[in-house]
């Protein structure tokens, strides 16, 4: 590929949100409040820079994202230039029909701003919730994958499948443009799901939540030599990573701890994890997943990881539950204003660091290898 | 009812408007320019707009709550409701999220009006059978009368997965969502309206509104009969404003006939007639003309129905220039409604009961 679409001019940087609910000094906001909140920090995000601004799905306390497409149309009319998308749209207990219908809205409403990430979710209260088998989790995602990809890609689509009504020659409305909007598949370590990305032509948005960041290299490398194999050019590679920034490390090292602590502590419980300690907090600040820091940690951290999974695009989760908002739009600010630009510094001043290992594909999701999530 | 509080709303399918050239718009200029027209019915007073959901190649809007969502940020005072959303074919619980968080967006300004629909493109689509059409909205909208109260919800039916204490999210500031049933004319619809509690809109789309009196009394009499305070009625009607009688019915009539007659096909309705068109204009439900004209005979309506709303489905046009639609949304804001409260105010009486 052309190192001009790997230069740090060329990166682009994204803000995710799952709609973890603020606080404002002593207050917990309203989930009302919570929702607004999101369409000012979607300003706040154009107005300093930021490429685009994706919002989650979740269907629990705290988080208001259930409705993400409301709230993106929201900011469709507040915003002029910003990109706006999912990080990520649970595609599995969702009907592709009506996301057609929503998203090409929120399109229409952007003057062709919209793009989605697609993904079967970490989380699985909406299987219960809207009655779908937690054991059918993989098909429901590939049936309706391939059904969605048609929706945008096709003009009038005639369909059978084992988990929705079939369609017959349906032609939906309002239209996206020809071919559909951007859709990128989001992956949290599943080397078919990094394959599935490629086969089927789409960018891949790797979530990176925990461990190193460089683990994800073979993914990137498998994702790039499958595209290859499929006959698809080139795409490009984002990671999605949780952070903070703020005025000092040990500012934002604080702070951050304060809220993620307790959200750590409630996850680990429900899912059976380790519980957070100090030390493992500490080795996910130096060395994993966490880009939580003053200014220059953060951008020497993120260009690192762009060079190691070849990213053309880093989005960074910046809520989280009770962090004030205060915190949120700083680190925000600091993002657009000083984080990127010296990212892109950083990235100009030196060359890529991937390094393809040069086995088959078959070789490396077999035996996991550097293609393992963990 | 007292005239000062009478609401006043438009009314849109997402009908696709021509362009400067006389060119019909894409849907997703249909879709923004719904947003022009909304924007300036919030600036002219305008109380509610209603948008409905469709799947038809003549309409644009097949998600309201996404484009009203859009119609928040840039407005400021008007409510913005569906009209209707097919509950049938939906899920309520996803309705609830939706609506939930356009509320949160207007800073409490959403309602919904939940119908079974007129149409039944949505069954096939969503994969449901229309033999099913009762049960499916019945068991629906009993669902979301529960989900309502904004409290975990344990619920058990045929036509949608059960929940087990499931809690829905956002919550919403007010602790609930302003909910209308659109009714067509069933009985059954009004008195299930009544029992929930919910506000009851009349869609009258053809003939006198005076047919639609016993509709009234039966909804009142069953919400005094379960205790409650009966809530205003509302009425959505189409029409269409210009300066003068003559040139409102030349920019309505074509585009009307034509979607009314592609509609008509489907139903076995015979074309549409020039002279039943201006019979509907001059005693029905077609509220096309001048302000004085429009004014005076919505007047009538809401007397006749003792009316707390009226809706006014300006997108019935069809596909008539975006800026002679504009210009409709601009008179009925303007001139129209201050004129319609005039009306009221000097002349308050309905109808007697036996005059219906």
């Amino acid at each position: 590929m052309s190192s001009d679409a790997r230069s740090g001019r060329r990166l682009t940087f994204g803000l995710n949100t799952f709609g973890d609910v603020a606080t404002d000094g002593a207050r917990v906001l309203t989930d009302a409040e919570s929702v607004r909140l999101l369409v000012e920090e979607a300003q706040l995000a154009e107005s300093v820079g930021l490429d685009h601004f994706a919002i989650g799905e979740h269907y629990r306390d705290d988080q208001v994202d259930s409705a993400g497409p409301v709230i993106l149309a929201a900011i469709a009319q507040a915003t002029r230039r910003i990109r706006l998308g999912t990080s990520v749209t649970v595609l599995s207990t969702r009907d592709p029909v009506r996301l057609y219908h929503e998203f090409a809205t929120v399109d229409a409403l952007s003057g062709g701003r919209t793009e989605m990430v697609l993904g079967r979710a970490s989380a699985i209260e909406s299987f219960a919730l809207f009655g779908y088998e937690i054991t059918q989790y993989e098909e429901l995602f590939e049936e309706k994958l391939a059904l969605f990809l048609r929706l945008l890609r096709e003009d009038t689509v005639t369909w059978s499948g084992a988990h929705r009504a079939p369609l017959d020659a349906v032609r939906l409305r309002p239209r996206m443009p020809e071919g559909g909007i951007p859709a990128w598949i989001g992956i949290g370590g599943s080397p078919d799901s990094v394959l599935r990305a490629a086969q089927n032509g789409l960018p891949l948005m790797m979530a990176i939540i925990g461990g190193r960041p460089e683990r994800f290299a073979g993914h990137a490398e498998l994702y790039l030599r499958a595209l290859a194999q499929a006959g698809h050019p080139e795409l490009p590679i984002g990671q999605h990573s949780l952070g903070l920034v703020g005025e000092t490390d040990d500012e934002a090292r604080d702070l951050w701890w304060r809220y993620w602590e307790p959200v750590v502590t409630d996850i680990s419980r429900e899912r059976g994890f380790y519980p957070p300690t100090v030390e493992r907090y500490r080795e996910e600040l130096d060395d994993g997943a966490l880009y939580v820091g003053g200014v220059e940690t953060v951008a020497q951290k993120i260009a690192r990881a762009v060079r190691a999974n070849h990213l053309s695009r880093f989005d960074l989760k910046y809520d989280l539950r009770h962090l004030p908002r205060a915190a949120r739009a700083r680190s925000i600010r600091l993002l657009g204003e000083q984080v990127a630009p010296r990212v892109r510094e950083l990235l100009d001043a030196t060359a890529d660091d991937l390094q393809p290992a040069g086995r088959h594909i078959e070789q490396i999701t077999a035996d996991g290898g550097p293609a393992r999530a963990s | 009812m007292d005239s000062a509080r009478i609401e006043f709303g438009i009314d849109s399918f997402g009908d696709l408007p021509r362009d400067e050239h006389g060119a019909v718009v894409s849907h997703a200029e249909a879709i923004r320019a719904t947003v022009r027209e909304v924007v300036l019915a919030d600036e002219v007073g305008i109380d509610v707009v209603a948008l409905g959901e469709h799947h038809r190649p003549e309409f644009a809007i097949s998600s309201p709550e996404t484009v009203l969502a859009g119609i928040a940020t840039a407005t400021r005072r008007i409510r913005l409701s569906s009209g209707v959303t097919v509950l049938s074919s939906d899920d309520p619980v996803r309705v609830f999220q939706r609506f939930a968080t356009l509320d949160a967006l207007s800073n409490g300004r959403a309602e919904i009006i939940l119908g079974r629909g007129s149409f039944t493109e949505s069954f096939p689509l969503f994969g449901y059978d229309l033999a099913d059409y009762d049960v499916l909205f019945e068991e629906k909208i009993d669902l979301f009368h529960r989900l309502l109260d904004e409290k975990p919800v344990t619920w058990e039916g045929t036509t949608r997965a059960a929940l087990h204490e499931a809690d829905v999210y956002p919550k919403t500031d007010a602790g609930g969502l302003r909910t209308w049933v659109g009714v067509g004319g069933s009985p059954q619809s009004v008195l299930r309206t009544a029992h929930y509690g919910f506000r009851l809109m009349l869609a009258i789309i053809g003939g006198a509104p005076d047919r639609f009196a016993p509709y009234v009394d039966l909804y009142r009499q069953a919400s005094e009969k379960l205790g409650r305070v009966p809530q205003p009625v509302g009425m959505h009607s189409p029409g269409f404003i210009a300066d003068t009688d003559e040139e409102a019915e030349e920019l309505f009539y074509p585009g009307y006939k034509e979607v009314r007659d592609r509609i008509g096909a489907l139903r076995g309705w015979p074309p549409l007639r020039r002279e039943e068109f201006a019979a509907d204009v001059a005693r029905g439900s077609l509220y096309v003309g001048s302000v004085d004209t429009v004014a005076r005979r919505i007047a009538r309506a809401i007397r006749v129905l003792d009316a707390g709303r009226f809706d006014l489905i300006y997108s019935a046009a069809g596909a008539v220039s975006a800026s002679a639609r504009l210009r409709a949304v601009e008179l009925y804001g303007t001139r129209v409604i201050p004129r319609v409260r005039e009306l009221l105010a000097d002349d308050p009486a309905t109808l007697p009961a036996e005059a219906r």
